[in-house]
């Protein structure tokens, strides 16, 4: 006999397949949205004025975890197309003056925008075969690029003074508006947009293209040896992620009122990479809960003055056990208990 | 018979090595060769010169009716070259299932229950329907080298180049390997190189054998012609030839 796995606990762990990635993760998502929904409800003030900006950043997450959890790609250039998304939706509202309603135009150029140009580093980088930390070294510099392209162009930017971004209104049909200059409509319109994303974006990974994406990540030769036109799939992946970030930064400049050069920046990239890891970079769930946990509770333990000094070196070290000990973040985390209790009760 | 794949002349020089030298060989359609060698006969760099791993120094290959001496891996494979590494190479992760289904990704499935039936009849012929769901990681050494093969089946190649299948393989799965080797070629209509050690089970798979020395090409024949060979039993079989 050759080896065989030894029954028991481990079989359970054992025969869960990579491809699955989280099961139980629509169960999940129902409740994570669902308490989102609930929560205006239920408080009100401070908490329904911040929270779409946190599940935003909780869809920057997942766009990274479409490249670091699906196709095995670590990108620190995230910010730069939040960044793209946020600077096209400022600028257009500010200086176009449109038939349509300019805000979505806006959206859909920092979309578009953060896409293409996600696409046409992504070709040249993926075609010349640059992977791993080469890659990562790429993209960081990425980061710093529009960093530094938004600061240049003060007059038309607002420089390292920001840009002032106004709160956007809905055109619902060719005589209904709907202005979210308030936060109530705003946070339910953002939480529509999250949902529909998610959605679209779980379709897309549970389709072959997701399924080719893990392969690339298993196995990047075995890939090519097969035939698979894999650089073109990284650049497609790459270019969605693109379109995914460049979408947070808009809906993001608009609630906040404001778009500013540290939302390209390398720091703010190595958040969203803290947040993906944390929450599950295996899991797009996993990443958004991480992003709006990590992101709220930096906040409240922020309002505390001896943890604030030290906050960062806290998540410096939560993400180093992450790393080391829960590869698969908190969503891996809380798939195991369930898993162990589930077989538990089984036999 | 139909010619699949030739090579001309084919060298590959490593700065001052010679691994290669002037190979011009021939595969029919539907055809299984044995390349066989000592260690640095240069088996391996033959293939990889077929499969585009490596790029020859000199000399053409010809596939069907074109030249891909300049083809990429991919593109290879794309036109159906699949090669299985002496290391298997397959998707850790994965389960035996996903794997196959990934592979047969390349083409479109007119549905996902055809696909999965193609899956599932690989698995079968591959001796793995009961490994089913099982991440390729926890299979056995023998089991793997399979999937390998079914990758190739599932990513419907014409011409399969096999470095060493039955390696770590037990004598029962040696001689199933060879079984599948022969069902490949004679049900499925396609070719096969097989780089092998085992000289039981090439002599079980009687296939034309071709033999490579020092980077040369030795002789071509049959087991018996090969195992009677004075130049082959002093350079390969010297040892094993009273086997």
């Amino acid at each position: 006999m050759t080896m065989e796995v030894k029954p028991g606990r481990d079989m359970a762990v054992a025969s869960r397949s990579r491809m699955a990635l989280i099961r139980g993760e629509d169960l999940a998502a129902i409740v994570v949205f669902a308490l989102l929904a609930v929560i205006p409800f239920v408080v009100s003030g401070y908490a329904v004025y911040i929270l779409p900006q946190y599940m935003l950043l909780g869809v920057l997450a997942m766009s990274l975890a479409i490249l670091w959890g699906y196709a095995g790609i670590v990108s620190f250039g995230q910010a730069a197309f939040f960044a793209i998304g946020a600077y096209a939706l400022g600028l257009i509202m500010k200086y176009a003056t449109l038939p349509v309603n300019v805000a979505y135009v806006g959206i859909l150029a920092g979309m578009i925008g953060a896409a293409l140009i996600a696409m046409i580093i992504g070709y040249f980088l993926f075609s010349a075969g640059v992977r791993s930390a080469y890659f990562v070294v790429a993209t960081l510099a990425l980061s710093i690029i529009v960093e530094q392209t938004v600061k240049s162009f003060s007059t038309i930017t607002g420089g390292w003074n920001g840009l002032y971004v106004d709160r956007m209104t809905l055109t619902l049909g060719p005589f209904l508006e709907m202005s979210l200059f308030d936060d109530v409509p705003m946070y339910f319109t953002v939480l529509a947009v999250v949902i529909v994303a998610y959605l679209s974006v779980m379709t897309v990974m549970r389709s072959s293209f997701g399924k080719i994406l893990v392969g690339v990540r298993e196995n990047e030769d075995r890939m090519l040896a097969l035939g698979f036109n894999v650089p073109a799939y990284k650049t497609l992946a790459f270019g969605l992620s693109g379109l995914l970030a460049g979408l947070a930064g808009a809906l993001y400049a608009t609630h906040a009122s404001f778009a500013h050069p540290s939302n390209a920046g390398v720091l703010f990239s190595t958040q969203v990479v803290i947040w993906t890891a944390i929450g599950g970079r295996r899991s797009l769930l996993g990443a958004f809960a991480g992003a709006i946990i990590v992101a709220s509770l930096s906040n409240a333990l922020s309002a505390i003055k001896a943890i604030q000094n030290y906050w960062p070196l806290i998540q410096g070290l939560i993400f180093i056990a992450v790393i080391v000990l829960f590869r698969e973040g908190l969503a891996g985390l809380i798939e195991t208990i369930f898993r162990k209790r589930h077989h538990g009760r089984a036999t | 018979m139909a010619v699949l794949l030739s090579t001309e002349h084919l060298t590959k020089r490593f700065r001052g090595l010679l691994a290669n030298e002037d190979l011009s060989f021939t595969l029919a359609k539907g055809e299984v060769r044995c390349i066989i060698g000592p260690n640095g006969a240069g088996k391996t760099t033959f293939i990889s010169m077929i499969s585009g791993h490596l790029e020859p120094t000199a000399g053409r290959i010809w596939f069907r009716d074109q030249e891909i001496t300049r083809y990429s891996v991919p593109r290879r494979a794309q036109i159906g070259i699949g090669r299985k590494f002496q290391t298997p190479s397959v998707f850790e992760g994965l389960s035996a299932f996903e794997n196959l289904e990934l592979a047969s990704m390349r083409r479109a499935a007119r549905s996902t229950q055809e696909r999965k039936r193609a899956v599932d009849s690989i698995l079968d012929t591959i001796r793995l329907s009961d490994r089913r769901d099982m991440p390729a990681q926890f299979l056995s050494h023998g089991q793997r080298q399979w999937l390998e093969i079914g990758l190739l089946l599932a990513n419907e190649v014409e011409l399969l180049l096999l470095d060493e299948p039955t390696a770590g393989m037990t004598a029962e799965e040696t001689d199933a390997t060879g079984k599948l080797v022969r069902h490949l070629a004679s049900d499925r209509n396609l070719s096969v190189i097989i780089i092998e050690h085992d000289i039981n089970f090439i002599r079980e798979l009687n296939a034309p054998i071709t033999v490579l020395h020092l980077g040369r090409m030795l002789c071509e024949g049959t087991f018996e012609e090969i195992a009677e060979d004075e130049r082959v039993r002093e350079v390969y079989l010297g040892t094993a030839a009273h086997a």
